[in-house]
């Protein structure tokens, strides 16, 4: 016999406790005796703990003070904040002439500004900026920094790295203003609207190659001072060692893998050598190793400064990990990807380029992140083989003669520093992995 | 305009030239041997369907064709192109055949638009515009062009499959080349996807299906192959294979599915 439902059932709203927040408390918290005693207890030792570091970092804490007497004599029991004010300047940029500071900051405002558009929605051409941003800013932050005379390769990548800003930022306020690409809105300006493709190519190149050159002869008279990189430090140095660490890593881990992944024997067995033997060092074997001892493999003369050798390391340290993070991501694409874009022509970089990375990169954002928070921490090693990066340079703050023996502020001012420069990045990730995968579920 | 014979039957499209010939081909997976003696030859606009048992080598032997797998012995001869020796040929080989998968095998990360576009792009080196032109055509012809802008994971299998033929269709390819298209699908969605194929068996591609369908099977196909263990045990035109089949293990087959 056939059962019928005559009717169809209308939604009904979820019972209380599912939503509202005292349901949730009577659920989670205080379901049964045990359960809110507890509850009761933790609270109390929660409130404990965070009572007495607010009275120790807070309320008891000496913010001004010319040395540790000071403080002492302010309050025995209170942090003395004090001596790492004092020290703001030596923790964020080392011992940079303080006249020449600005160079720092202009080069970060720089760098901010050159990355701005990644965020914008309606600016086009994303995939452009960040290669740019690779390719040439390194060139212009780093004579920005060190400063002194500039050969000619410099002084072509400097000039690349001006153009390529220049019109980043052009695109940026046409693409706000007019929500067009900066080629687009040229061409428009010319009234070449119904040229040819080659002929609107050729008028913008020729444009560009215009301002390149005005730029060209307009750097040639600039003269910035020299500051030696032994001056370079704090949170500067860090930040100079992790971001190249950071923004060679990927390209470097992403061409170890394919090698590693590749039909050619010798660059597969290159690359897994490679990878293996940096894996199984720890870094600070390899930081040892390429300040003492890659010296003696170079020819007699040839001096490469301690900051570009623990700069190499850096990089070819963490490119063999991201290495094996990328081959991870690859295997985890299935073999019918492969074999879709073969059918439709696609050779390997085609493959690799435009099908197989993209999706593999989208599951590998938590993995890279890691890689890279794990990056920024390991670079306060340098340390130990004595430059003062931020880690040396909080450590110094107890060897001051006014703050002798100041440890513990500083150090807990760096633990909190580093927790918002990864907890950032982390909470970023975590946003670009939502938005990345809005629009495709599998 | 649909041509159907008296029998339900689409009418023939193959002409006298050949544009696939197998000899002698024999594959192994390591020590297992999967094609064995392999002769078959396709004329242009031939329809042929590929059935038999799993595990019989139907999926292997078409992707031979497409050099997707690479054959130890004999010769495949695709449009006049001998494949296996050369890595440029095999660029161009696959082209010239199209290839649509049991499963789909769309990119997750692109578009239905720019699934369509990255081939003619990319390889054909067409202009965006037109690329996008003609995608848009194949998506008519499809039936789904309102889909374009979706990804392939907001659609259906049977949408999926369809886009699938169309990214294939867009190579305008001279050979398409079925793997179970129908086989991943909920029982709702294969008619979709069969009444595309049949739209396009009626344009004259030379196709070559790999199926269980064995009523699209009887509609479309100028021959039908039955494969077992390796072999081609019996090639007959469908109304003989069906109404009569002569080999012991067709028969067998035939009982079991029909």
């Amino acid at each position: 016999m056939a059962i019928i439902k005559a009717q169809k059932t209308t939604a009904r709203a979820a019972p209380l406790s599912e939503t509202s927040v005292v349901g949730w408390l009577h659920k989670n918290l205080f379901s049964s005796v045990f359960n809110t005693l507890l509850t009761l207890v933790t609270l109390y030792v929660i409130y404990l703990t965070l009572s007495s570091v607010f009275i120790w970092g807070f309320w008891d804490a000496t913010f001004v003070a010319e040395n540790r007497r000071e403080c002492f004599n302010n309050s025995l029991t209170g942090a003395c904040w004090a001596g790492v004010i004092d020290w703001f300047d030596n923790i964020f940029y080392g011992r940079y002439p303080r006249d020449q500071i600005w160079r720092i900051n202009f080069g970060g405002l720089l760098l901010a500004l050159w990355m701005a558009p990644l965020w914008m929605g309606r600016v086009n051409g994303k995939v452009l900026i960040a290669v740019s941003v690779i390719a040439f800013y390194p060139f212009l932050a780093g004579y920005l920094f060190a400063g002194g005379s500039k050969n000619l390769f410099l002084q072509i990548m400097v000039t690349g790295a001006i153009v390529a800003f220049a019109i980043n930022m052009a695109n940026m306020i046409t693409g706000l203003t007019r929500r067009v690409s900066l080629n687009v809105f040229v061409i428009q300006l010319f009234g070449k609207t119904s040229a040819a493709e080659k002929s609107q190519r050729n008028l913008l190149l020729l444009l560009a190659g215009l301002v390149y050159a005005a730029v060209f002869f307009w750097q040639m008279s600039w003269h910035v001072e020299v500051v030696n990189w032994t001056k370079w430090g704090g949170l500067f140095l860090t930040l100079v060692i992790s971001g190249i660490g950071i923004a060679s890593a990927l390209p470097g881990g992403i061409i170890l893998a394919l090698g590693r992944r590749s039909k050619l024997p010798v660059v597969r067995v290159l690359s897994t050598g490679f990878i293996e033997i940096f894996r199984s060092v720890p870094l600070i074997t390899v930081l040892f190793m390429a300040t003492t001892m890659f010296p003696l493999f170079m020819p007699e003369g040839f001096v490469l400064n301690k900051l570009v050798q623990v700069i190499i390391a850096v990089v070819l340290f963490n490119a063999c990990y991201m290495a094996e993070t990328v081959r991870a991501g690859l295997q985890a694409i299935p073999k019918g990807q492969f074999e879709g874009a073969h059918t439709i022509g696609l050779g390997y970089w085609g493959t690799m380029g435009l099908v197989v990375m993209p999706q593999a990169l989208k599951h590998m954002i938590p993995n890279i992140v890691g890689s890279f928070i794990g990056l920024l921490k390991d670079t306060t090693l340098v340390s130990i083989i004595g430059l003062y990066d931020i880690l040396g340079m909080l450590r110094s703050i107890s060897k001051d003669v006014p703050w002798i023996g100041l440890h513990k502020e500083p150090l807990i001012f760096g633990a909190i520093l580093f927790f918002t420069l990864c907890f950032s990045m982390s909470k970023y990730s975590r946003h670009l992995e939502v938005k990345l995968s809005a629009g495709n579920k599998h | 305009m649909t041509s159907v014979t008296s029998q339900g039957q689409l009418a023939s499209a193959a002409s006298s030239e050949v544009i696939i010939e197998i000899n002698q081909m024999n594959k192994w997976y390591s020590d297992f041997h999967v094609l064995k003696d392999i002769n078959l030859t396709v004329r242009k606009g031939e329809r042929i369907v590929v059935c038999g048992p799993s595990g019989s080598g139907k999926s292997t032997l078409i992707r031979c064709i497409n050099a997707l797998e690479t054959h130890q012995e004999g010769d495949i001869l695709v449009d006049g192109i001998l494949l296996g020796q050369n890595l440029k040929n095999l660029d161009h080989i696959r082209t010239e055949v199209g290839m649509v998968f049991q499963n789909f095998n769309l990119f997750p990360h692109l578009t239905i638009l720019e699934n369509l576009t990255l081939g003619p792009i990319w390889v054909r080196k067409m202009a965006k515009a037109e690329a996008i032109e003609t995608a848009m055509m194949y998506l008519e012809r499809v039936k789904i062009p309102e889909q374009a802008n979706k990804y392939p994971g907001q659609m259906s299998g049977g949408q999926q499959q369809r886009v699938a033929i169309a990214r294939s269709l867009c190579m305008s390819p001279k050979i398409m080349l079925f793997d179970e298209p129908t086989s991943a699908l909920d029982p709702e969605m294969i008619k979709e996807v069969l009444d595309v194929m049949v739209e396009l068996a009626d344009t004259g591609m030379t196709m070559i299906v790999v199926t269980h369908e064995m009523g699209f099977a009887k509609t479309i196909a100028d021959e039908v192959i039955f494969m077992d263990e390796g072999d081609i045990v019996e090639t007959n035109d469908p109304a003989g294979f069906f109404g009569n089949p002569q080999h012991a293990r067709t028969q067998k087959f035939l009982n079991q599915i029909l």
